[in-house]
């Protein structure tokens, strides 16, 4: 790993100054996927500031059905809080599933909303985009090194490579890696708003809108303005709501798919409905065809299932992944039966 | 309790040999000059933040009840920290990424993996290592259990192990595959490891 300034703040204010400075800074939690990436040398900050040392920025705060969470809250303290499990159960399950114990006894809520894509590709060097090319050479995205090996010019590493864990929506363009925050989703279902702060003051914004499709080579899919910190994440329980995970390992893996759904109810049927995937495209994807579908109906196993069907429309995997979008209709299902307490093995 | 320093033990050792040999070539890097020169607008700039440190920097982390005072630099992790610079040896350096399980220590009673922990963010956190275990309850159970071929991952095993135990002193079979999710065999010896675990339990019941 490459030497680095290190400064630990007690206070967001002074985190906020640290990682303003003049050269290039990245804020540690857990240090579960920065430290990871620092030592294979995907990104190299000048400075590393430390925020787990900042009392304000950790804690679960519920006041009637308004929920808050510290950026900085360990992944284990979003599974063991007991009216959090009662009010968004779906927050819970998706961080309940998240690496292992270690990793949850590390990891914070920020950091899994702030994670770079767990691609391959990506994690070698070359980009959220399938590489980037010189002549017959591909350049490493941070580097601007040539790796020595010959490709034709309209190669992409993605398309034409190794895609079995990667988007099966929004797969146009360059950018085909799948999202990989498994604490995304359900928060995107449940409408919560996410506050950064800056050198320019303090911003919030839904945190659907902390990512973007990169366009251009070196361009980040996370929205976070330089030496902005995500400080909490807020939003009112209520819908009924939940997640539903399919991996490939029993644990210490990542989804393959996540559905996290939260719903109204009018009586027995849905009024409105969020539907959120993980793991599929390269930003959280919403289902809207899924959410059309549910909504006006009882949950039930064949609605449940005719809103997987509908979520899958549209969907474009690539040469190896085929099978996710029958796991994605499956996990649509089973989410939406989730939510509602029914049991999918029992419809 | 066996001795928490190799160098108290008799006889030559692998890593004192390796250590002498590296003598000479570390003494011309050490001694070069470090000279950490700030301009003026870098010096105004730190002056509004908190303090940065960069380069060698002296802490203390409190190990197996001890505190250790030693010289870091902010990109040390925690791992190589214990095992290169306080010969606290028994964490492993296998994946050093966080994947595979054999650094695991107990940090402030959680179990986390050292290797993918900065040194100097464990000031005044509580570390234990396995080297402060009682042999007779969580390695015993190992070894009558034979948990372990190769031994690479058992160290972590042991340390997940304790740290569950001490949370959960009567765990079922289910609690165990949970808490020891996050290490890894690729000897294959995990029914082993899952007996050791609940046989620990039981030793530990036995001696309460």
């Amino acid at each position: 790993m490459r030497a680095f300034e290190y400064a630990s703040p007690t206070s967001i204010a002074d985190a906020v100054k640290a990682l303003g400075g003049s050269g290039s800074s990245a804020a540690l939690a857990g240090g579960t996927d920065l430290i990871s990436r620092m030592k294979d040398d995907i990104v190299r900050p000048a400075r590393v500031v430390y925020v787990k040392g900042i009392p304000e920025l950790s804690g679960i705060r519920v006041e009637g059905s308004v929920v808050t969470l510290g950026a900085a809250t360990r992944l284990v303290d979003l599974v063991q809080h007991a009216a959090l499990a009662e009010l968004a159960p779906a927050v819970r399950q998706a961080a309940l599933e998240v690496g292992s114990p270690q990793i949850r006894n590390m990891a914070t809520l920020g950091g899994n909303l702030c994670q770079r894509p767990c691609d391959w590709y990506f994690r070698n060097g070359f980009g959220l985009l399938g590489g980037r090319k010189q002549g017959r050479n591909l350049v490493r995205e941070l580097e601007g090194e040539y790796a020595p090996i010959d490709v034709e010019e309209t190669a992409h590493l993605v398309r034409d490579g190794d895609n079995r864990y990667a988007a099966i929506f929004m797969t146009d363009g360059d950018a085909l890696y799948a999202h990989s925050s498994s604490l995304a989703p359900p928060l995107i279902a449940l409408g919560a708003t996410a506050t950064l702060v800056g050198p320019d003051g303090e911003r919030t914004v839904p945190v659907a809108e902390l990512y973007r499709i990169p366009q251009s080579a070196g361009e980040s899919e996370l929205t976070l303005r330089p030496g902005e910190l995500l400080t909490q994440v807020r939003f009112t329980a209520g819908p009924r709501n939940a997640t539903y995970e399919v991996r490939q390992k029993q644990s210490h893996d990542w989804p393959l798919v996540l559905c996290s759904v939260a719903l109204t109810m009018d009586g027995d049927r849905v009024s409105k409905a969020s539907v959120v995937l993980g793991s599929v495209a390269p930003i959280p994807y919403r289902a809207e065809a899924a959410e059309r579908a549910i909504t006006g109906h009882v949950v039930s196993t064949e609605t449940a299932e005719a809103a997987g069907q509908a979520a899958v429309e549209g969907a474009k995997p690539l040469s190896m992944n085929g099978y996710k979008v029958t796991l994605t209709r499956t996990a649509v299902k089973r989410a939406l039966l989730a939510a509602v307490g029914q049991r999918y093995w029992e419809g | 309790m066996p001795s928490q320093d190799p160098r108290g033990r008799s006889g030559p050792s692998r890593r004192d040999f390796l250590r002498g040999s590296g003598v000479a070539a570390a003494t011309a890097v050490l001694t070069a000059p470090a000279v950490d020169a700030l301009d003026e607008a870098r010096a105004a700039e730190l002056a509004q933040g908190p303090p940065v440190l960069s380069g060698d920097t002296t802490i203390t982390l409190q190990v197996n009840g001890q505190a250790r005072e030693v010289v870091v630099e902010p990109r040390s992790t925690l791992l190589d920290t214990l095992r290169n610079r306080l010969d606290v040896t028994g964490p492993k350096r296998v994946c050093d990424r966080g994947s595979c399980g054999a650094c695991t220590v107990i940090l402030d009673g959680d179990p986390i993996y050292a290797c993918t922990t900065l040194a100097v963010s464990c000031q005044g956190h509580a570390i234990e290592t396995l080297e402060s275990f009682d042999p007779e309850i969580v390695p015993a159970a190992f070894h009558r259990n034979d948990a372990l071929m190769c031994g690479y991952c058992t160290p972590g095993f042991v340390t997940a192990c304790k740290a569950l135990l001490d949370k959960n002193p009567n765990p079922t079979l289910e609690d165990v595959r949970r808490g020891l999710d996050g290490n890894i065999c690729r000897c294959g010896t995990y029914v082993g490891v899952l007996q050791a675990a609940l046989d620990a339990a039981k030793a530990l019941r036995k001696e309460a």
